[in-house]
């Protein structure tokens, strides 16, 4: 039971770090933070609304 | 259309991820790296799609954003589950095998959860958004993971060569993706910053396709090569 809450625990732990750290870091740029996994050539432009 | 440059780019990538995974299948690796080995198959068909997009409707078009951020999403929960494949091994000496994979589902629909609260506030682009916050944020969760597993490497004197290297070989991949983040943001107006992305691409395959070929899986590294300052 402790483990399983110490896994919660943790997974929440993980999940709010990277948000603030995603806060920390898009709050400083203009641009978004885009992954880009692959190789080929990234759109100009993010994407459009329906 | 793409440039000569993306082409090469595309090409080295390509190479460079059939090689990885020709790798795996020769040197009997490929289920012990399955997730390893369906990141780069799936990138390597994420990007074929990419390209037929691309010379169809060239870079400009919905269509091409489209099948680009989409395919980006679902590679990038495909990276996130390598990345617990890995850390699976790494604690499974110590049978958290279960707790890992529970800490990862918890992650995943935490990720999830988060994305659409983000993006539900607007409900027409629900859609299109909700894929690339996904991607983005899975970024994020993947980043801290992997520099929690490398505390984890050291800490437990982990000494198998190809998960050392694997780990260390996505550490710099995302802290690269911060690097060229940050470049995009001070000198926007400079070429090399649009080859960035997919040159950064190539960094996953050739290290991956570099270690198993370079080591085999009982090969081992001494925990003092691992640690910087000596103790």
């Amino acid at each position: 039971m402790s483990r399983k809450l110490g896994a919660l625990a943790l997974a929440l732990g993980i999940l709010v770090g990277a948000m603030e750290l995603k806060t920390l870091v898009t709050a400083h740029g203009k641009t978004a933070v885009i992954m880009d996994n692959g190789v080929s050539p990234v759109p100009v432009k993010l994407p459009p609304a329906n | 259309m793409p440039s000569g440059i993306a082409l090469v780019i595309w090409i080295v990538g390509m190479g460079a991820g059939v090689c990885f995974v020709t790798c795996s299948v020769i040197r009997t690796s490929f289920l012990r790296y399955f997730f390893l080995n369906l990141y780069i198959i799936l990138s390597l068909f994420s990007d074929l799609l990419r390209q037929f997009v691309l010379r169809f409707y060239g870079l400009e078009s919905a269509q091409y954003t489209y099948a680009y951020y989409y395919t980006d999403c679902l590679l990038t929960v495909a990276l996130f589950v390598a990345v617990i494949s890995l850390a699976s091994r790494i604690f499974a000496e110590l049978n958290m095998t279960r707790h890992v994979r529970l800490v990862a589902v918890l992650l995943l629909l935490g990720t999830v959860g988060f994305s659409y609260a983000v993006v539900a506030q607007s409900a027409h682009r629900l859609v299109t958004v909700f894929a690339f916050e996904l991607s983005q944020n899975l970024y994020f969760v993947g980043l801290v993971l992997t520099y929690l597993l490398w505390g984890a490497i050291l800490k437990l004197q982990e000494s198998r060569t190809r998960v050392v290297q694997m780990v260390l070989s996505l550490g710099l991949y995302f802290s690269a993706y911060a690097g060229s983040f940050a470049l995009a943001n001070l000198a926007p107006k400079y070429v090399i910053v649009q080859y960035l992305g997919p040159i950064l691409g190539c960094f996953l395959p050739i290290s991956w396709a570099l270690t198993i070929m370079r080591h085999s899986e009982d090969s081992r590294l001494t925990t003092a090569r691992l640690v910087a300052v000596p103790r």
